[in-house]
């Protein structure tokens, strides 16, 4: 072991930035959820409604292509420096969960090439419902559903669904075509998130994301309220 | 068998380069073929397991110097369990070197070292190229072992090791190539570029490109297209 | 201290280590890694070369942690010595973003002064090095880690990629025990300044440098491809 002195200096190993919620530059906001759920049109929808009124950038985690980070900037929501993909190995849940080393790294790769930058978007690879992000790299977490997955969704639960930040059930519009009831869908959301927020959208029939873009500024003004 | 050739090029009037010192001792003899050119002639068979050969070179500022052997270097193992045979060149290059000796035959149950160490100045300029060939046509191959260190005003550029043939490393199917060829080259950068069994990597202002395969023969026409001349005729 | 050895060797220390596969994911698109027999050759390739390369910095590294002068310019001169023995730029990149995922996890988990001696991204193996002095280890064992690191991440990547058998697969590696134990005894030698084979001069210029030409041509056309699951 290291001598005591030559701890003096050092911050406190068991100091851990994300569980005093107070780390500083951009908020990282991730978004999670199932394959095909709506987590790229959701990042794209918050790039058009906040980009104006935020400095912002996105890391992309797709599983096997490039796909995602060239939409957005097929797409032009984005400016090419302002998107990262990272590759994770056949593994997107170990990337934003278990070692989010390249996560880290794109993420201060962003903050370093935009010193002003407020918001950081991750998203991850579309995985399952037991997929969720790490608050080491994370401040907060949106899961991205869809009905066309089936009602039953919120009630199995899993820790994307229950213990996410905002629960985002997307595709709204789809919900008459499968069979889907959107009350069930909000009832069991409520029962298993403990009072934490749902919002059923469709990206389809609000593109500017309206609802979630309100929830991100409120994440930054209370945020900004703490550091206060 | 210990055998020491030293050569030294300098600046002389006019631009021209002068060699004050140009002698060998051992199976080399040293011969100046041209103005700033010598040629190494081997005076015996071999190299033979156990050999040792050491190549002082020192290239003076504003001097040039280009380094060449008459024949393939067949190297052959001793009776017995033979010891390696190894080569060292060395060289202080202040001015601009040129090394390109003939391929190195490595036959069945010789294991020959090659090690080329270049301490540069900080505008010197070096070209080296390793042609190597493990067995002789229908013979099982030698091994061979090649080093490379290359430093640039005391930092070092460029530290390799390959090895090749029965037990090397580089050596397990099916990637084990019998014939190989390697240049480096400090004095202007050239970029990545990849071929088939043929790479060239980027070194700060310079680069070193090397490509493997069967024979000799196609292994340097590849490593030719790399080194973006036209491909060198074939060796023997 | 056998417990911190495996902390540093464990494929969970959240270093990064899991995004990169040694070469493996290329050498599978170019048909070399195709089954158990095939992927032990590469690995005993990977660990002979590279492997030694990366035992005998990690463990020049730990011994320059462990003195006080001039650790600083000691471990810029071997960062450099990597930086020789590395001349493929995507072999480059894939060490230094890992020694920096191992700097970010090793800062916290082994504090010492010696990490702030370490250049901005180093690579690898010299993180490893300096985390092993941090972690109270010794140069053996920071060769050792670095020569069985060498060939596990690209193990789980063929078994991950190729659906290969798991238990197939830390078989494989189980059978590679006693070459890893070599390899890293062997750098470690080299880095307590034993003779160079050809040369007899000791110190930091004559470690290890085993370098596989094929490596190199893999990396530079993964690095090219954008249809990869692996960072290298
Ligand atoms: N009908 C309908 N389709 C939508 C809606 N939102 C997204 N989509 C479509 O759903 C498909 C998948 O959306 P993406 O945003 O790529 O989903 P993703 O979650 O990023 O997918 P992965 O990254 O592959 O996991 C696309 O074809 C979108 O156009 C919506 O509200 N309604
Ligand atoms: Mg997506």
């Amino acid at each position: 072991m290291p001598p005591d002195h030559l701890l003096d200096d050092y911050v406190d190993p068991y100091d851990d930035p994300a569980a005093r919620g107070h780390r500083h530059g951009p908020l990282r906001v991730g978004l999670g959820g199932p394959v095909g759920s709506g987590k790229t049109a959701l990042a794209a929808a918050l790039c058009r409604t906040l980009g104006a009124e935020l400095d912002l950038a996105v890391v992309t985690n797709d599983i096997y292509t490039t796909e995602d980070a060239d939409f957005l900037r097929r797409n032009a929501v984005l400016p090419d420096d302002r998107i990262e993909a990272v590759q994770t190995g056949c593994c997107p849940h170990t990337a934003i969960r278990d070692d989010i080393t390249a996560n880290l790294d794109a993420v201060e790769l962003l903050e370093s090439r935009h010193p002003g930058l407020e918001l950081v978007l991750v998203e991850s690879g579309g995985d399952n419902l037991t997929a969720s992000f790490s608050y080491g790299l994370v401040d907060v977490q949106i899961f991205v559903v869809d009905v066309a997955g089936g009602d039953k969704v919120p009630r199995k639960g899993g820790p994307g669904v229950t213990a996410s930040d905002l629960l985002v059930v997307n595709k709204t519009d789809l919900a008459p075509l499968v069979g889907a009831d959107l009350d069930v869908m909000r009832r069991d959301a409520g029962a298993v998130r403990a009072g934490k927020p749902t919002l059923l959208i469709s990206l389809r029939e609000d593109p500017a994301a309206t609802e979630v873009a309100g929830w991100v500024r409120q994440q930054l003004r209370s945020r900004a309220a703490q550091h206060a | 068998m210990r055998t020491l050739v030293e050569v030294v090029a300098r600046a002389g009037p006019g631009g021209r380069t002068v060699l004050p010192v140009v002698r060998a001792s051992g199976q080399l003899a040293v011969r100046r073929t041209g103005p700033s050119t010598v040629h190494l002639v081997a005076t015996a068979f071999g190299p033979l397991g156990g050999d040792d050969a050491e190549v002082r070179l020192v290239v003076e500022a504003g001097a040039r110097l280009a380094v060449r052997t008459v024949a393939a270097a067949v190297v052959l193992p001793a009776r017995g369990e033979s010891p390696p045979s190894v080569q060292r060149v060395r060289a202080e290059v202040a001015g601009s070197l040129d090394l390109r000796a003939e391929p190195t035959v490595v036959t069945r149950g010789a294991h020959h070292h090659a090690l080329l160490h270049a301490q540069l100045d900080d505008d010197a300029e070096l070209t080296a190229t390793e042609q190597v060939q493990l067995g002789r046509v229908g013979e099982e191959p030698g091994r061979w072992t090649g080093t490379t260190r290359v430093e640039r005003a005391g930092t070092p550029l460029l530290h390799t090791t390959v090895g090749l043939g029965p037990g090397a490393p580089a050596w397990l199917p099916p990637v084990a190539p019998r014939a190989y060829a390697s240049t480096v080259h400090a004095g202007a950068a050239l970029a990545r570029a990849t071929g088939e069994d043929a790479v060239r990597l980027p070194l700060e202002r310079g680069w070193v490109a090397t490509a493997w395969g069967d024979r000799l023969a196609p292994t340097l026409g590849r490593l030719a297209l790399l080194e973006g001349a036209a491909p060198v005729e074939e060796a023997q | 201290m056998t417990a911190a050895l495996l902390t540093l060797a464990d494929s969970r220390l959240p270093a990064g280590g899991h995004t990169h596969s040694g070469g493996v994911e290329q050498a599978i698109a170019a048909g070399i890694v195709h089954d158990p027999r095939s992927l032990e050759v590469f690995l005993r390739r990977r660990l002979t070369t590279a492997g030694s390369t990366a035992a005998g910095l990690a463990a020049a590294a730990c011994r320059a942690a462990g003195r006080d002068e001039p650790r600083r310019a000691s471990l810029a001169r071997l960062d450099a010595e990597a930086d020789a023995r590395t001349p493929s730029p995507a072999l480059r990149q894939a060490s230094r973003q890992q020694g920096r995922g191992l700097v970010r996890v090793g800062r916290r988990a082994w504090p010492t002064a010696a990490w702030d001696d370490l250049p901005p991204h180093p690579h690898h193996p010299l993180a490893l090095g300096v985390a092993a002095a941090a972690a109270g280890l010794g140069p053996a064992d920071a060769a050792q880690a670095a020569a069985y690191l060498s060939i596990t991440g690209s193990a789980t990547a063929a078994q991950r990629l190729l659906a290969m058998d798991p238990i197939t697969v830390a078989t494989v590696t189980a059978r590679l025990a006693a070459e890893v134990d070599a390899v890293g005894a062997g750098a470690d030698q080299a880095a307590a300044g034993g003779p160079a084979p050809t040369d007899g001069e000791p110190g930091p210029a004559w470690l290890p440098a085993g370098t596989d030409p094929l490596l190199d041509l893999l990396a530079e056309v993964h690095a090219d491809r954008d249809d990869r699951y692996f960072a290298s």
